[in-house]
């Protein structure tokens, strides 16, 4: 048993150790405690010595109570980390060590167990632990390898996510050389080569696209960066990385080749393609579109509305297909329009507009072919012309066919029938009278003759050149030649046609057309007063009319405003009307693509409007 | 023979009309023969028969081209007249155009009176049929 003086100066010493350390006493007493003992295990409002140990050191003691005889050995097996939670719950650790106490004679008398906190060291150890495996994720999720090459030992180091990318098996050993002979010839090992290089002496990172081929004969695109290591400015090594973009680079390949697919396609079609936003702006045209908007890039038109291309008028109904397009979310098939550009160029397009939808169900534009079909129209226009041109001249034909045919025979007939008579007349007297008759016959047929060649020649010659011609010299001209019939007649004519009127026809027939009408006009007058026909001009559109008024007879258009033109129709109960001379003047209007019209109230007068082309 | 008491003959083509009453004076009996020069100078004329209650043409013979009224237009006023007995209508025309034909079935369709259709020129032969079928 220790001596009471000699306990407390032994106390007094043991109580500045500086490390936490204990005696315990061969009945497992703490016999001696340092301060430091005594503050981290929280003994310091109670009595340290003669308690028995506390909880926190059970393993020191069961390693204790196994080595009974222990001696101090080197191979620290006396020592451990444990771990003990304070009384406000904090985690801590502490690595201990416990050696035998001797007395004098050495003799053992307990244990000296010396403590010390290593918290903070295995947190650090732990957090690397996790570092590292959270790395080896890391570079297996993203198939980022990482490699390092030791310059001193000239050693390379592949992680497994690198020889996952090589395809080589995890026990696979790597050389800077045979890790280069990974790489495709060519450009892949040149560059990787270079890089290597200028990383070694000049220091230089890197960050390259390289193609290689793996140990089972894989193409693969990979990112490899990689950058010099410096240890005292010295240079030790390389670091750096392993990328498998195979799977990225095949996809971009294919967007790519998609992409140029769909361009090259859009870029030939012979339509223009657009892609229109909500504001009916150009975000994609294709070539096409961009030549017909009179450019060469396709900056110059994307971001723009059709207001900068059309006029006014166009661009606005285009904008509202637009918009009942994105509205009603139903394709505009088939639309046939007018595009006037600002320029005055007009072309026709047939368009389609479909709206383009996303996957929630909301527009966001919409995409349009137009087919240029102006060409397509300008012939459906002329073959039109055309056969308006045909029919109205077959139509022509078939009444002139019947005029002739109605006219010979109505004189033929007669001749027929008076030679009939001829053949079994007897009496003298009578068969006079029936060659007197035979002659009248015959010279109307001749006279009708030659008024059919007249009207066939009209109407044969229709390519007759036509001149512009001062309308007033014309009337003049034909108010002289007429001079002697008009004085007879008492009648008068008032031209309020200006001198500068200027018709474009053919001379000779405006010489035959106002003769005609202004003998009509007298030759129908009224027997109540004199005749008065009046002269005057407009001007509408293609056709300059002439309108001749009279004060005559008038005619019942009702009745006969159908056979007004005919050929041999007459209407009055004149001696001397013949009823040829309004048809070839008819005729001749209608050669020069003019035409005729007739207003008249009976016992009024008449106005006949001649419609005067005044195109070629 | 038949006898017929009035004949009217329709047409401004005076070759026609001499033709016509030289072929009826040597094939038929009748009292009267009366030449109009157009439809409205004949229709007047019937309507004046019919003021003065004498009898009206039986027979008559009526081109179509004429002028002021042509042979249907005096055709259209002719059939509308109230007039109870059968008149037998003789068209001569030298027209040849289809309308006219259908024009003629038309009318003949329209009305009680005989109409019939004949191109110029219209012989001896011809004339004794529409007399008798009068």
């Amino acid at each position: 048993m220790l001596s009471g003086n000699k306990t407390s100066y032994t106390n007094y010493l043991m109580k500045q150790l500086p490390k936490a350390t204990a005696f315990v006493s061969n009945s497992f007493e703490i016999v001696h405690a340092s301060s430091k003992w005594e503050t981290i295990f929280e003994y310091t409002n109670k009595a340290v010595i003669g308690r028995p140990l506390a909880q926190i050191l059970k393993m020191a003691i069961a390693y204790w109570r196994k080595n009974p005889g222990y001696s101090q050995t080197e191979d620290s097996s006396n020592k451990s980390i444990e771990r003990y939670v304070d009384s406000d719950g904090n985690e801590k650790w502490f690595e201990w060590i416990i050696l035998p106490w001797f007395d004098d004679q050495e003799n053992s008398i307990g244990a000296v167990i010396q403590t010390e906190e290593v918290t903070q060291r295995i947190l650090y150890q732990s957090k690397l632990k996790n570092l590292a495996l959270l790395l080896e994720e890391k570079t297996e999720i993203a198939k980022r390898g990482i490699w390092e090459y030791d310059a001193v030992k000239d050693t390379l180091y592949w992680c497994n996510t690198t020889k996952t990318i090589h395809e080589v098996d995890n026990n696979y050993v790597p050389t800077i050389e045979t890790g280069i002979d990974f790489y495709k010839n060519g450009h892949s090992k040149n560059t990787i080569s270079m890089v290597l290089d200028s990383a070694m002496k000049d220091g230089l990172p890197w960050h390259e696209k390289l193609q290689l081929t793996t140990a089972k004969g894989n193409k693969k695109w990979v990112i490899v960066t990689g950058k010099p290591i410096f240890k005292s400015n010295k240079y030790i090594g390389l670091i750096g990385t392993y990328e498998d973009i195979t799977v990225h680079e095949k996809s971009k390949n294919n967007i790519r080749k998609n992409e140029h697919l769909l361009r090259t396609l859009i870029d030939n079609l012979p339509l223009n393609v657009f892609i229109k936003d909500l504001q009916s702006n150009k975000i994609l045209v294709n070539r096409s579109e961009v030549e017909f908007c009179g450019h060469q890039d396709e900056n110059e038109v994307l971001g723009k509305d059709d207001f900068a291309f059309y006029d006014k008028k166009t661009a606005k109904k285009l904008r509202e297909d637009d918009l009942e397009v994105m509205q009603n979310l139903k394709p505009l098939i088939g639309r046939e329009l007018v595009h006037t550009k600002k320029d005055g160029t007009q072309t026709t397009f047939l368009t389609s507009k479909i709206p383009l939808i996303e996957k929630e169900g909301e527009v966001y534009g919409l995409i349009g072919f137009s087919i240029d079909i102006s060409e397509l129209k300008q012939k459906e226009n002329e073959l039109k012309s055309l056969i308006n041109v045909t029919s109205s001249q077959n139509n022509k034909l078939i009444n002139f066919s019947h005029i002739v045919s109605h006219n010979l025979r109505s004189h033929t007939a007669n001749l027929s029938m008076l030679l009939g008579f001829l053949t079994t007349e007897k009496n003298e007297s009578e068969k006079q009278k029936i060659v007197k008759m035979l002659t009248d016959a015959s010279d109307g047929l001749l006279e009708t003759l030659d008024n059919l060649n007249e009207v066939i020649d009209i109407n044969t010659n229709t390519n007759l050149e036509k001149k512009p011609i001062k309308l007033n010299h014309k009337i003049d001209l034909v108010k002289e030649n007429l001079h002697a019939f008009l004085i007879n007649n008492n009648a008068k004519i008032i031209n309020k046609i200006s001198n500068k009127v200027i018709i474009n026809i053919v001379p000779t027939y405006i010489d035959t057309i106002l003769t005609s009408f202004i003998t009509n006009a007298i030759k129908y007058k009224s027997p109540h007063r004199d005749p008065i026909i009046e002269l005057s001009s407009k001007k509408r559109g293609k056709y300059t009319i002439v309108s001749i008024t009279d004060n005559g007879l008038g005619i019942d258009l009702k009745k006969h405003g159908d056979k007004l033109f005919g050929m041999y129709k007459t209407f009055h109960d004149k001696k001397d009307a013949r009823g040829i001379g309004l048809f070839i003047t008819k005729n001749q209007i209608e050669a020069m693509n003019g035409k005729v019209s007739v207003n008249s109230k009976v016992g009024k007068g008449t106005t006949f409007n001649i419609y005067f082309n005044d195109e070629n | 023979m038949t006898k017929i008491n009035h004949i009217y003959i329709i047409d401004d083509d005076p070759i026609t009309v001499f033709g016509i009453r030289k072929m009826i004076d040597s094939v038929v009996q009748f009292d009267v023969i009366t030449t109009h020069g157009n439809g409205k100078l004949a229709i007047e004329g019937i309507k004046n028969l019919q003021k003065e209650n004498q009898k009206l043409p039986e027979v008559i013979f009526l081109d179509l081209n004429m002028p002021i009224m042509d042979g249907w237009q005096f055709l259209e006023e002719f059939i509308s007249l109230p007039i109870k007995t059968k008149i037998q209508i003789n068209i001569v025309t030298s027209s040849i155009d289809g309308i006219d034909k259908r024009k003629w079935e038309l009318y003949n369709s329209k009305t009680h009176h005989n109409v019939t259709f004949n191109h110029k020129p219209v012989g001896k032969k011809e004339i004794i049929e529409i007399i008798k079928s009068s």
